[in-house]
């Protein structure tokens, strides 16, 4: 219960008089609204209440003389004694980024891995101006300094070649970074989807589908894997990574909890990430978290294919062009529509059993009829 | 395991205070109402009945007396826990720390120590009186001798203060006040001190590094958190203590960003931002993107209730400031 007292009603005067209550236990009160009429030796004082909430409680009935400090009112709510004769504190209210807390001793291990860049102002001025990429460049200067002249030779170009910007850039680290990373294992598999309806052409929502489900078969690879600090995150959703080719470069959406929505849906979603990607209106935060990767390079050419796989996550999956194909049935030969599919799984994080155990859900799941 | 409350701060400074007068018969508690009362704020509540008026003291109201009578006691051995009702109130006791607590080691060539703990609530936003919501850190921070410490959450709290506790050496222990009752989480009564003279990284990042203490953390993860939705991958590093301050940590994160922004409540000019920023740009000149942005209090007396929260680096002022360190070559 929290107590609101008669407060101090000025010029020294000690007590008070209940002349009328204008509230009573069980209503509801705003901040502000009049609580009780008491009356001093000098005069008639109407008690606004400080706080809003329910009154639980009037201490005391007209006529009754109060003094300043004794409880007038009780409000509903558990007490805490906070104790400050100055100033508010604050109380604990719902989640908060502090309330979560998780911290690092010192450093983060990213920072002790990391390497700056090391150039002077003038020098990134330069390469800002000349649109030269400071991270491309071997500084000629003390300890690798990049120099003000390691730019204009790099402007320069040895033979005019011009300057790697923006999505490729990114893909450009991107990929190196995941070269130097990981250990990449690729198996391959073909899905036979004579079952399928005869006029269903594009897998795209049948690969999100199998691969959610193959994830439950082996959450093994829908996981975020940290290989410095030798630490793995289990993902308790599928959040599916879709490879997009512009003239830009490569896009890489991410269409969330895959396992929970069903085909109309997925397809709605997919609709609509790709169409975000082409006009290039897709919020940063679309491309961030997914947590497995599907490359359905299928659309354009190609069977299979060593997908690379960027940490943190472990696996991607590629889907390569759907072809007809002689295949033997009770012996006989007979022509089927194949689907080429090619996983690749980061060995540091994922044994090959787990990634056969994946690809078998997989396929398992494609050759579904529906 | 030891079990887990979830508390407030000031419940979990309440309980390192426990912790550290069971395991230490030579820790002693005094300051104004910090006895039957349980403290302005209650951080030492429950003390006076558990461990009796000889080792619960209170005092007569007299910062200096207060100061200097910790100084005595860890000279011969005691650890004295002083509270100071508010930080506005801490100056009658320079005069202690300054000549006295800071420098016994030295004076005395290290035949005297003085393991004495000031703890005194730290910054503005409760809408208390202007000196009752003041963060001169830097004042203190700019002794020699004296280190000075403050946490952000009750976990943190109750580590570093346990760890305060047990320094051969003085420690001001800042507590902020906005953030005694405004969070909590489980806190486990295991006696286990956090390191002194560490920063700590709240959250990691790879485009730029946010250094900050105390309250205003809670704002500098807030903007983090919005610049998240922007694509912005903000490091959020907590500085803890501010002296010695922990350069490695700050430099590593920086070096590894190449921008930097730090955020306090205190006001701007010879603030602890300055000094983070000039360490920054010696060691880091080349790495930097950027130049290092401070968002600050302003060079005023904290303002009374209805500006006061003006006065305080808001989120939206932290992601300008952010956003200024990435407009910069790259």
């Amino acid at each position: 219960m929290k107590q609101f007292r008669l407060p101090d009603l000025g010029e020294g005067l000690q007590e008070a008089e209940i002349i009328e209550w204008h509230v009573q236990p069980g209503d509801t009160v705003e901040v502000d609204q009049l609580l009780v009429s008491v009356e001093t030796a000098k005069a008639i004082v109407e008690v606004p209440s400080p706080r809003a909430g329910v009154v639980s409680r009037c201490f005391g009935a007209p006529g009754d003389l109060l003094h300043v400090g004794s409880p007038l009112v009780e409000f509903e709510g558990p007490a805490e004694d906070s104790g400050t004769v100055v100033g508010s504190l604050g109380q604990a209210a719902g989640h908060s980024d502090l309330a979560a807390d998780d911290f690092i001793i010192g450093a983060a291990p990213s920072s002790r891995a990391a390497r700056a860049v090391r150039a002077a102002p003038r020098a990134r001025q330069l390469a800002e101006r000349l649109g030269v990429a400071l991270d491309t460049l071997q500084g000629s200067g003390t300890d690798g300094l990049i120099t003000e002249e390691d730019v204009q030779r790099a402007a320069a170009g040895p033979d005019g070649g011009e300057a790697v910007r923006s999505v490729r850039r990114s893909m450009a680290r991107n990929m190196a970074r995941a070269h130097a990373e990981v250990v990449p294992v690729t198996l391959v598999e073909d899905a036979d989807l004579h079952l399928w309806p005869s006029g269903q052409r594009d897998p795209m929502v049948r690969l999100a589908r199998a691969i959610a489900r193959a994830c439950l078969a082996e959450p093994a690879l829908n996981v975020a894997f940290d290989g410095v600090r030798m630490s793995l995150v289990r993902h308790q959703q599928v959040d599916l990574g879709v490879a997009v080719d512009t003239p830009d470069g490569l896009f890489v959406p991410v269409l969330r909890d895959v396992a929970n929505r069903d085909a109309e849906d997925l397809r709605a979603g997919l609709d609509r990430l790709r169409a975000d990607v082409l006009n290039r209106s897709i919020p940063p935060r679309e491309l961030m978290g997914a947590t497995i990767t599907l490359s359905n390079y299928g659309t354009l050419f190609g069977r299979y294919a060593s997908p690379v796989v960027v940490p943190p996550q472990v696996a991607i999956v590629g889907a390569g062009v759907i072809r007809d194909q002689v295949v033997a049935v009770d012996g006989q030969p007979v022509v089927h529509r194949i689907l080429p599919l090619s996983l690749t799984v980061d060995h540091r994080a994922v044994t090959g059993g787990e990634a056969a155990r994946f690809l078998k859900a997989l396929v398992t799941d494609l050759q579904l009829a529906e | 395991m030891a079990e887990q409350n979830t508390l407030c701060m000031v419940e979990a400074i309440n309980l390192a205070l426990h912790r550290a007068m069971t395991d230490d018969p030579d820790v002693v508690v005094l300051g104004e109402d910090v006895g039957p009362n349980g403290g302005v704020f209650r951080a030492t509540l429950g003390l006076h009945e558990r461990f009796g008026f000889r080792r619960v003291m209170d005092t007569p109201l007299a910062e200096t007396l207060i100061t200097g009578i910790a100084v005595g006691m860890a000279a011969q051995g005691l650890r004295p826990v002083a509270e100071i009702q508010f930080m506005g109130f801490i100056y009658p006791g320079m005069e202690q720390l300054v000549s006295h607590a800071s420098r016994l080691r030295s004076r005395t060539r290290g035949r005297l120590s003085c393991p004495m703990v000031i703890r005194t609530p730290h910054g503005a936003g409760i809408h208390a009186p202007e000196h009752h919501g003041e963060s001169t850190e830097a004042m203190l921070a700019h002794v020699p001798g004296l280190r000075v410490v403050i946490p952000s959450s009750p976990r943190r709290a109750y580590g570093l203060l346990l760890a305060a506790i047990a320094d051969p050496d003085p420690v001001i222990f800042l507590e902020p006040s906005r953030l005694y009752r405004s969070v909590r989480q489980p806190v486990a009564d295991d006696g286990q001190p956090l390191p002194l003279d560490t920063c700590f990284t709240l959250r990691e990042g790879s485009d730029l590094t946010l250094v900050s203490w105390g309250a205003a953390l809670k704002e500098t993860l807030e903007a983090a958190a919005r610049l998240a939705e922007e694509g912005i991958d903000c490091e959020v590093i907590d500085v803890a203590t501010l002296k010695p301050l922990d350069a490695e940590t700050v430099l590593a994160s920086v070096s590894k960003t190449g921008r930097c922004v730090v955020v306090h409540e205190a006001a701007r000019s010879y603030g602890p931002g300055a000094e983070i920023a000039a360490l920054v740009q010696e060691q880091l000149f080349h790495a930097l993107q950027a130049p290092v942005q401070r968002v600050t209090g302003f060079d005023c007396v904290i303002p009374y209730a209805r500006q006061e929260m003006a006065y305080l680096p808001d989120v939206e002022s932290i992601c300008r400031a952010a956003l200024r360190t990435l407009e910069q070559a790259s």
